[in-house]
């Protein structure tokens, strides 16, 4: 336990060991440059807020990546599933004028929700009833999502002047409000932190929990043993989605208030490397996405202070999860068997027959 | 020439071998016999190149082998055919074969001229070949070793290692493949035949090594020996079988009932064809056949893991589901997850998974509890609930399926080749657990589905035999285990 917490910081050191590396032989003091990206992401108050207010839609699609992937299922499309959610909660959000705060607030989640569960229960059901790829349907839905955004903020939900393509803004009462302001904490974090609770629980203290992990790991093992996998598939990936949909409303609730094009950097996508670094653990989610979100945030101040390029970040970031996938011990010892053949100890085990992952 | 000189290997804290010195001349079958564990599948590896030896070195001929290699073994000259046949499951038999020894070397991959020239040779075999363009991951276990055989000779090795091949074979296909050994060994070739099977080592073999946990405690022909010696040379003692009642004193009620079960494929090929049978309380029924006859298919609808085209599968005694247990045959890759802890390898029962679980919540101690105490009664040795199931020995993998089945109190137990690759005494063990089950104050109904006819003769009531997706009931009488082993093969009468 205590190594599976303390190996993804080696990784980190390793890796900002080589970025030291790579910026020396650049002319840069890796020094000065880390300092920057600390501060940046660290340095004051509103720095850290500013980092949380980035890792929190990482919480929510990064929870969505974890869970569906715990049951094998490689939902690659939490970007798609979260533009949904938002364009469901831009669509809401003006109308909800007339209600008192805490409903239209639980509206516009609510419809975040629907939004990315129809998109991920859509994937689900494809792949349950059609066993259609989720890999290949989720990518698909991503870029149907990316263009349905698109088309609302030049279409049917642009703003009533028509001179900016986005939407009208959402309703006073569906704001999620910032306390401390100018600061811009919001409910929404703490809504994230309470998710990777439940997600924990969900997954290892209950019985659909287990079987999601069981059909995970080895599916023909939890068929015979009457897990029934497509229902059980169908219902992750529309839970999965509601999360990442939640994400996009929580997004468009609290920081942006109305949809524009590109609302989402890659968060969906990023997810996917969150959920690894924590290794599919709901509550190693919230670390993960902060590392993230640190990283984004600290790289402005790197760029200001040091003229390195934000670029640079996302060398690092690639650096980093290359590195804890390459040091995790059974990703790693899987990919050493599959290259050598097994050795050592793994041999004083009978071989385990070749696995059909279908 | 082939010579191991005191050869050692050790796994972490296990020594598998310990200065092992093992030889077989050209033109013999050279059995080498022991217990799960006691090192055979090591000195196939160390000698087939698979793995490096501690110490010691293997010379063939004179010539020391290149440890680890396997490519440096094969050119050597020495073949290894695995126990669990190392195929890729996704690619035609013939691409599989293209791996071995048919390739013309030139570069270029003429599959038809590789499925050419396997043709023939499993001809000369007597092997049946899979129709053309076939993927290995529908093969039965059989034809998969048959592969295995052919891609071995196929380097026209001038050794020849077989690790149980023949486990998988049923009576009927037995006696070929012991002719085939022959031929191989008239040829000039080495044989060594691993097995536990000490009947056909005996019957087979010039010569035989006995190891125990990893060491030569005997070198011995079969003229100086027995089947009896032999086992208790390899265990260290001799366990007093205990005497088999096979015949139920008179069973009970119908517990499980199958009328009229039919599968189709997808494709629309019948796999099971209108089978009906039923067992009773208090006896032990037995379905033999030969790998690949339906029996995978008919365990899985037993299970509930798929659904029958027609007919029906009643359980009289309570509600379906709840009172039967399933141990499917493959430990591995059906019955456990290895990356899972015991208990949770447990609560994948679907009966103890509702037991430990309340209102949706998991009870994961209670799990643990429910663990612990049958990896005492049922003596697994593994150091607790926590252990993943794959740190485990085959033979405690087996106890812990056949706990988990007992855990949940089943009227009926379906069981699945569940003694295949389990030595004399753990198969012994869970014999007399499935007898106890049924003749015992429980009075349960167990099915046993098995190629492994000798075991069905010695703990079953009635015999049915399964051919072709069809089943027969055999003569309560009949018990030449080569008339039977001819009814397996699919002959009418």
């Amino acid at each position: 336990m205590l190594s599976s917490i303390a190996k993804p910081f080696a990784a980190l050191a390793l890796a900002a060991a080589l970025i030291s590396i790579v910026l020396a032989a650049l002319g840069a003091s890796p020094l000065g440059v880390f300092a920057a990206l600390g501060e940046g992401a660290f340095g004051s108050w509103y720095a850290c807020v500013d980092t949380v207010v980035k890792s929190t839609p990482l919480v929510f699609t990064g929870l969505a990546v974890a869970l569906a992937f715990s049951g094998a299922l490689w939902n690659i499309g939490a970007d798609g599933q979260l533009t949904i959610g938002a364009i469901a909660a831009g669509a809401i959000g003006p109308h909800l004028g007339n209600f008192p705060h805490p409903i239209a607030i639980a509206g516009i989640l609510a419809a975040g929700c629907l939004g990315g569960a129809v998109w991920g229960g859509l994937a689900g059901w494809l792949r349950a009833r059609r066993d259609v790829n989720e890999v290949i349907s989720t990518i698909m839905l991503n870029f149907v999502a990316v263009q349905a955004l698109s088309w609302v903020v030049h279409g049917p939900l642009m703003e009533p002047s028509r001179a900016y393509p986005t939407s009208s803004p959402i309703a006073r009462a569906a704001q999620l409000e910032f306390y401390f302001a100018p600061s811009r904490i919001n409910l929404g974090m703490l809504l994230a932190v309470v998710l990777a609770a439940v997600c924990y629980l969900l997954l290892f203290r209950t019985g659909a929990g287990f079987e999601l992990r069981a059909m995970g790991r080895n599916r023909r093992a939890a068929t015979f043993f009457g897990v029934r996998i497509p229902a059980l598939t169908f219902w992750v990936m529309t839970l999965s989605g509601a999360l990442a949909g939640l994400g996009g409303a929580v997004q468009v609730s609290a920081i942006s208030h109305r949809l524009y094009e590109k609302l989402s950097p890659g968060w969906g996508f990023e997810a996917i490397a969150v959920a690894l670094v924590a290794r599919l653990n709901p509550l190693g989610i919230i670390p993960a996405a902060i590392l993230f979100g640190a990283l984004d945030n600290g790289s402005q101040a790197m760029q200001r202070t040091q003229g390195v390029s934000p670029e640079l970040v996302q060398v690092i970031q690639g650096l980093v999860i290359l590195i804890i996938l390459a040091f995790d011990t059974p990703a790693w010892s899987a990919v050493r068997e599959q290259i050598f053949g097994a050795t050592g100890e793994a041999a004083a085990v009978p071989p385990v027959a070749e696995m059909p992952d279908a | 020439m082939l010579r191991a000189n005191a050869i050692t290997k050790r796994f972490g804290r296990t020594l598998a071998l310990d200065a092992v010195d093992f030889q077989a001349l050209p033109g013999e079958i050279h059995a080498l016999v022991g217990e799960n564990g006691a090192g055979k599948t090591t000195l196939m590896n160390v000698l087939a190149g698979s793995l490096a030896a501690d110490h010691g070195e293997a010379i063939l001929d004179g010539l020391p082998l290149q440890a680890g290699s396997p490519r440096a073994a094969l050119a050597a000259g020495i073949a290894a055919v695995h126990q669990s046949p190392m195929l890729f499951e996704r690619m035609t038999w013939e691409e599989n074969l293209a791996l071995g020894g048919f390739d013309t070397g030139t570069g270029a991959l003429d599959l038809d001229a590789i499925a050419a020239r396997a043709r023939s040779l499993g001809a000369k075999l007597g092997f049946e070949m899979p129709p053309d363009g076939a993927t290995v991951e529908n093969r039965s276990v059989a034809e998969r070793v048959r592969l295995e055989v052919l891609r071995a000779l196929s380097f026209n090795p001038r050794v020849l290692i077989l690790d149980e091949p023949t486990s998988v074979l049923a009576p009927s296909q037995l006696a070929p493949f012991l002719d085939l050994l022959r031929n191989l060994r008239g040829e000039g070739r080495i044989v060594v035949l691993i097995t536990h099977k000490l009947a056909e080592a005996i019957a087979v073999a010039d010569r035989i090594t006995v190891l125990r946990r990893g060491r030569v405690v005997a070198r011995t022909t079969p003229a100086e020996t027995s089947e009896e010696n032999l086992a208790g040379l390899m265990i260290g003692e001799i366990i007093a079988q205990p005497a088999l009642s096979a015949t139920p004193s008179h069973s009970g009620a119908p517990v499980l009932q199958i009328e009229d079960l039919t599968l189709d494929d997808h494709t629309g090929r019948r796999i099971l064809d209108r089978l009906s049978f039923r067992v009773a309380a208090g006896e032990i029924v037995g379905i033999a056949g030969v790998d690949g006859n339906g029996q995978t298919e008919l365990v899985e609808l037993l299970a509930g893991a798929r659904q029958p085209s027609s007919g029906k599968i009643k359980l009289l005694d309570g509600s379906p589901g709840a009172t039967m247990a399933v141990i499917p045959q493959n430990r591995d890759l059906d019955g456990l997850i290895l990356d899972m802890r015991l208990w949770e390898n447990l609560i994948l029962a679907r009966r103890l998974r509702e037991q430990v679980t309340s209102h949706g919540w998991l009870n994961a101690s209670h799990a643990i509890d429910l663990c612990r105490e049958l990896i005492d009664r049922f003596r697994i040795r593994a150091p607790g609930p926590e252990t993943t199931a794959g740190a485990l020995s085959g033979g405690n993998r087996q106890r812990l399926e056949v706990a988990r089945a007992f855990a949940s109190r089943p009227k009926v137990i379906v069981a699945h080749n569940i003694c295949r690759g389990l030595d004399l005494a753990a198969t012994a063990e869970v014999h007399r657990t499935m007898l106890d089950f049924a003749f015992g104050p429980g009075r349960g109904a167990v099915l046993l589905i098995s190629s492994d006819l000798d075991e069905l003769l010695a703990i079953c009531g009635r015999l049915l035999i399964i051919s072709r997706g069809k089943i027969r009931e055999t003569d309560p009488g009949e018990r030449d285990p080569q008339r039977l082993g001819l009814l397996m093969a699919g002959a009418r009468d």
